[in-house]
């Protein structure tokens, strides 16, 4: 099938799945980034000072950078779409919404940015090979793998943004160019905080003290620079005080007299100092460099296992993964197996917004079904059977990285 | 690849949502109203409340309204009983407060009452056994065009509970129908 062809079908699928699944925070989310188009710059403490007279009450959770991209995309499609999109945006009904005439078009408009971004990734994996064949292969994988386009669409992720930068950066590291690298990890650490994971890693590859510095001091400066004007105790309470530190650092066990080991954490540092102590120092020895991609696959690869994580997280390991299966193909079934299992975890948590809600353009009668969890409920433990898929998860981590370090 | 992918998002977005609406075993005629700013009333012992209502639909199977329990304190039976416009009794269902949270939206079902479009219905609920700081509270909402009045400490008003009344299909087959012909409704792009 030719390029073209292909990326026809893609998009008529990822059109599909955008208009006609609905999960609310897409709404959420432009409700609140609509009061750029306002004259509303702060919109941290706008939101918490004028929570009693907004149909909705949510804090913005996310950066100022999302802010700003996604109020500014719909200071233009709000021209397009008139005063009734942001009647139906400021509209708090859980039954109205969905029953709106209009709202395929809506969604439509609304996820169309997670559709360049994401077609955006398709090409950057085109060109990450040196083999056009292999190019061509994940390009295919990436725009036709059902996980993703779920994840994107049906979730309205906007995670998507940090996650096309730090695929930009990832290109830079293959090609030992690391300062841009860090550029392009400042901004994707300023839509999410996650690659700033990776930037102790960078520091590593570094080659000199004074490339060290600047690929540590870059990506921490533009993220400063971009939250410093919306500094505020609002802010920090709604945006940076994130899920993702919340979550990392939580499963820990007990080692006495109140202290505990944080899994996560103590993982990550394992990964980091190991990195340091004997790849760092044996591997220029044998004529051979840092492989970074490994190290961010294992990074991600230790917070899906042992975090309760949310399912738009999900997205920062897609593109890896989709390189891995091109590069190993030994790993092909294994990846196919734990992308079923990361994505089946949040179908079962207690949260219909996971599963059955997304289906209310459908019809609001879906309300009356029971959610996977209910229903797992009424024969097993419905957490203890998340805590079983989450340990086959673990599991088969743990088996990839050591195929990973194995290997290489 | 391809192929796989596109039937599994085809599945996803035209199959799936056909055998969910075939798991629906009842349908609600309308949305539940708001709760409004009418208050609330208590029943328990002699005290119970009786709704007029309007069955909008055929095969009338329960009435969902939301209840509060204070503090969780009724455990006793909840009698509902269903009355023709003749005022003869047709349907009971007993309740346990054990069982209903404090505001809970609560679906009362009992067998199918057949004709019941466009018919007048009452229903008394109460709890003969509960004793004063054993409540229950029914929320009251204005008249709509199927809530009409209710009756509680001998007094007429107009408005009630904000109950849905819910129908059983006449066939799967028939909700999978309304599914699909409520979401080509909103397939417009004007």
């Amino acid at each position: 099938m030719n390029m073209r062809k292909l990326l026809a079908i893609a998009i008529a699928l990822r059109l599909l799945v955008s208009g006609l699944l609905f999960h609310p925070d897409i709404k959420t989310i432009a409700f609140q980034t609509s009061f750029l188009k306002k004259g509303i710059v702060n919109i941290y403490p706008y939101l918490i000072n004028n929570k009693a007279s907004l149909s909705l009450k949510e804090e913005f959770v996310y950066f100022p950078f999302t802010y700003l991209t996604l109020g500014s995309y719909q200071a233009v499609i709000s021209n397009f779409l008139g005063n009734d999109f942001d009647n139906w945006l400021a509209d708090a009904g859980a039954n109205s919404v969905v029953n709106n005439p209009n709202i395929i078009k809506y969604l439509i408009f609304l996820k169309f940015p997670l559709l360049v971004m994401d077609i955006s990734i398709a090409f950057l994996l085109l060109n990450y090979f040196k083999k056009r064949e292999d190019g061509e292969k994940a390009f295919t994988l990436w725009l036709f793998n059902p996980f993703t386009i779920v994840l994107i669409y049906a979730f309205s992720n906007i995670d998507i943004y940090a996650v096309l930068l730090t695929v930009i950066a990832f290109l830079y590291i293959k090609r030992e160019k690391l300062i841009t690298a860090s550029v392009f990890l400042g901004l994707a650490i300023s839509f999410k905080l996650y690659p700033l994971l990776f930037v102790p890693f960078l520091f590593l590859k570094s080659k000199n003290i004074k490339d060290k510095i600047l690929t540590t001091l870059i990506p921490i400066s533009i993220f400063v620079l971009s939250i410093i004007p919306f500094w505020s105790s609002a802010f920090v309470k709604s945006a940076l005080v994130s899920g993702l530190s919340v979550r990392i650092f939580s499963p820990s066990f007990g080692i006495g007299f109140s202290e505990s080991i944080i899994v996560g954490l103590f993982l990550l540092s394992i990964l980091f100092f190991s990195t340091y102590l004997f790849d760092k120092q044996s591997l220029p020895l044998r004529g051979k460099k840092i492989k970074l991609f490994n190290y961010f696959v294992i990074l991600l690869l230790i917070i899906f296992s042992f975090s309760h994580f949310h399912i738009s997280w999900l997205l920062w390991i897609a593109p890896f993964l989709t390189i891995l299966v091109i590069q190993k193909p030994s790993l092909k079934w294994p990846i196919f197996f734990w992308a079923v299992f990361a994505i089946s975890i949040p179908l079962f948590y207690s949260d219909r917004a996971m599963t059955i809600s997304l289906f209310r353009i459908y019809s609001t009668w879906y309300d009356l079904l029971p959610t996977p969890f209910t229903f797992i409920q009424k024969l097993y433990d419905a957490y203890n059977f998340q805590s079983m898929l989450h340990s086959v998860l673990a599991g088969l981590s743990v088996v990839m990285t050591y195929k990973l370090i194995k290997d290489d | 690849m391809i192929k796989y992918t596109t039937f599994t998002i085809l599945f996803i977005l035209f199959i799936v949502p056909a055998l969910m609406a075939s798991l629906i075993k009842m349908i609600p005629a309308d949305d539940q109203p708001g709760y409004g700013d009418m208050g609330r009333v208590s029943v328990y012992g002699i005290r119970d409340f009786t709704q007029y209502f309007v069955s909008k639909n055929k095969n009338l199977v329960a009435i969902g309204t939301t209840i509060k329990n204070p503090n969780l304190k009724n455990k006793k039976d909840i009698i509902f009983n269903l009355y023709d416009n003749n005022d003869n009794l047709i349907r009971t269902t007993t309740l346990n407060g054990f069982n209903i949270g404090d505001g809970d939206f609560i679906k009362i079902i009992f067998d199918v009452v057949p004709d019941s479009k466009d018919k007048k219905y009452s229903f008394i609920l109460e709890s003969p056994d509960a004793k004063e700081d054993e409540i229950i509270e029914v929320f009251l909402t204005k008249e709509t065009d199927y809530i009409l009045n209710y009756s509680y400490d001998d007094e007429t008003h107009l408005g009630g509970a904000p109950i849905v009344t819910f129908h059983k299909p006449d066939s799967r087959l028939e909700t999978v129908k309304l599914v699909y012909l409520n979401l080509f409704s909103k397939w417009q792009m004007n």
